[in-house]
């Protein structure tokens, strides 16, 4: 029972990091990136490799195999995700706008995915990665069942300092300018941003935070394979911001349970209806989609919308009437 | 002001086109437009419509590139430059179909203006959050200032897709201040506001010129431009058709055949 609930808080708290790194894309830049599970892909699989011993005589073919414990290969896990969205954004994000770059991203995002399932030498191929070390396992004498709730929390705390920053991020005038650019970025770029820069900004630290969320998915389960990131995978991180809010990070923990956590997994431990094995998981998908098209049909703007930053919140000190300049008067208009 | 034998400006140019030409499939939209802006003067550009008025104003604020001619501001070159590149050498505009950034508060519309913000980059978001929150302070400080003069102080907490036609309007040309300009160009500034209103931008208008702004201006109501333009190109066609003042053209036969026409007997008479 208790493992049962802690896989729920797991994943509840690992999607709230997907959903916002795909939000400071999509929700605030404006990006439509549907290669979003390519990244976190990229991530478990960096996370893995930088903590497995060296491939030999495992059993499995992978590259690096470094040995490295556990922060440091999470962290180096969500730079290399971001290493890979700094490729992607040089070559797509300069040209491309809204529909052309989702449409090259997904086809992006396919061929990553032919490309790990085949290139046998890199991550393991079909069979994936496994047997990855859990974290603190040995320093903390953790048994098979206390490793679940441990690292449950450790996902809820970093998931917390994630949000923590990323909220800083989206209150800063950098948040701002990525709404603007994603509400008009001709008027953007004609107030001075540079629309690529700062789509690339938004695109770094969106795939940081997919790759820490994969990283952390492969240290919670150990493995890590091909099933674990179809490209559709993408949409279930979609539809978590969008039932959330796109645009407010709240939304994103609110849409993780929701979606996530009740929709996805809970299901799953939901007991089997006689002579019907699965069936309650076949339907998942479906559900999922219904609930998408409920919440853009009926609330669009999501759980918990995206909140308006009031001029209060400035701390601009004087009030209207102290104002420093008086209104121009059209007076000005009447000269010879 | 002007050179009264040659009829143009004396001083130096702000802004100047060399032949500019774009086509649209086939369509030549402008076609070899040259001209000056003077400096610290309110320029109007008039001319028929579909004469390529705002395809210049496209070209010359970098929203699109042109097939041939070349564009300065000052003495620096401009030409087919990146439009955030020639934002930051001063020169701002205005669209024609105001263009607000609808998911956005009015006042933080005014504070994307600003350009290098020191909250714009992770770097000084971790290591110099004082900054950030001072500079912040005093955009707020000026965009409230300047949202009380253009009237729309009350709706500072609006989605801008909220305003209405005219209150876009002014806050477009608002945003545009905030980015301390030193050459505007207005697409159209009083297109579909109320009279009283037409006499409040145009007072704007000119407290921006006495500011030193240089300003350059689309406008159809000719009243207009004799009350607040000192100078004017007459553009047809996507050809330069002429330029000087308002009264000197309406002894240009030219200028009166192509756009003046009627309209300025009765503007005459008014
Ligand atoms: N993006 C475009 N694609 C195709 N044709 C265009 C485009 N923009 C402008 N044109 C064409 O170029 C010509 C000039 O248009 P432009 O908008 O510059 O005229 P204007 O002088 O601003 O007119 P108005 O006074 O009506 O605003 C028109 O014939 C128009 O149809
Ligand atoms: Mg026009």
């Amino acid at each position: 029972m208790v493992y049962y609930i802690f896989t729920l808080v797991f994943f509840c708290f690992d999607y709230f990091i997907l959903a916002m790194g795909l939000n400071i894309q999509y929700g605030e830049a404006g990006i439509l990136n549907f290669a979003y599970i390519g990244f976190v892909a990229i991530g478990a699989y960096f996370t893995g490799v930088f903590s497995l011993p060296s491939s030999a005589g495992t059993g499995q073919h992978y590259i690096l195999g470094l040995g490295l414990p556990f922060p440091v290969n999470l962290l180096l896990g969500g730079l290399a995700a971001m290493f890979f969205a700094l490729i992607v954004a040089l070559i797509t994000l300069r040209r491309l706008r809204t529909d052309y770059l989702a449409i090259v991203l997904i086809s992006l995002s396919l061929v990553l995915y032919d490309f790990c399932n085949n290139f046998v030498s890199l991550f393991n191929g079909a069979d994936g990665l496994y047997n990855v070390p859990e974290p603190f396992a040995k320093a903390f004498g953790l048994t098979v069942n206390s490793f679940i709730p441990f690292f449950a929390c450790v996902t809820a705390v970093i998931s917390l300092l994630m949000w923590f920053v990323m909220s800083r991020v989206m209150r800063a005038p950098v948040g701002r300018t990525f709404r603007a650019i994603r509400d008009d970025e001709v008027v953007a770029a004609a107030l001075g941003k540079n629309v690529f820069l700062m789509r690339l900004k938004a695109m770094l630290i969106g795939s940081f935070y997919a790759g820490v969320g994969g990283g952390l998915l492969i240290q919670f389960g150990g493995s890590f394979n091909p099933t674990a990131w179809l490209p559709g995978e993408t949409f279930v991180v979609f539809a978590v911001l969008i039932v959330g809010g796109a645009g407010n990070n709240i939304g994103m923990f609110v849409g993780a349970l929701l979606v996530e956590t009740l929709l996805i997994h809970l299901p799953a431990f939901l007991p089997e209806i006689p002579g019907h094995p699965g069936l309650i998981e076949y339907f998942d998908n479906a559900v999922v989609g219904i609930v998408l098209m409920l919440m853009l049909w009926f609330r669009p703007q999501g759980v918990v919308p995206e909140r308006l930053r009031r001029a209060a919140s400035f701390g601009v000190r004087s009030g209207l009437g102290m104002l420093p300049q008086a209104p121009i008067e059209p007076a000005a208009l009447d000269r010879p | 002001m002007l050179d009264s034998t040659t009829g143009r400006p004396e001083r130096a140019a702000a802004l100047r086109c060399e032949g500019i030409t774009k086509a649209f499939q086939g369509v030549h939209a402008v076609n070899g437009a040259s001209f000056d802006v003077p400096e610290g003067q309110i320029t109007a550009l008039i001319g028929p419509n579909g004469a390529g008025k705002t395809t210049v104003v496209n070209i010359l604020s970098g929203a699109m590139r042109c097939d041939s001619g070349r564009a300065f501001i000052g003495t620096t070159e401009i030409t087919n430059r990146p439009s955030h590149t020639i934002a930051r050498l001063g020169l701002l505009r205005t669209f024609q179909l105001s263009r607000e950034l609808g998911g956005l508060t009015v006042l933080e519309n005014m504070l994307v203006a600003p350009a290098d913000q020191a909250g714009e980059s992770f770097v000084n978001l971790l290591l110099r959050p004082g900054l950030i929150e001072r500079q912040e302070r005093e955009h707020a400080e000026r965009a409230l200032a300047l949202l009380d003069t253009y009237g729309l102080y009350d709706h500072r907490d609006t989605r801008a897709r909220e305003l209405s036609g005219g209150q876009k309007k002014l806050l477009e040309i608002a945003r545009a201040v905030m980015a301390s300009p030193t050459i505007l160009l207005l697409d159209e500034p009083m297109a579909g506001v109320n009279p009283a209103l037409i006499e409040l931008i145009g007072g704007y208008i000119v407290d921006l010129k006495e500011h030193g702004v240089t300003v350059l201006m689309i406008e159809h109501n000719l009243n207009v431009v004799e009350k607040i333009c000192d100078y004017v190109i007459v553009l047809a066609e996507g050809r330069t058709l002429a330029t000087g003042r308002l009264s000197e053209l309406r002894e240009n036969t030219d200028v009166v055949k192509a756009y003046l026409g009627e309209v300025i007997d009765a503007g005459a008479s008014h």
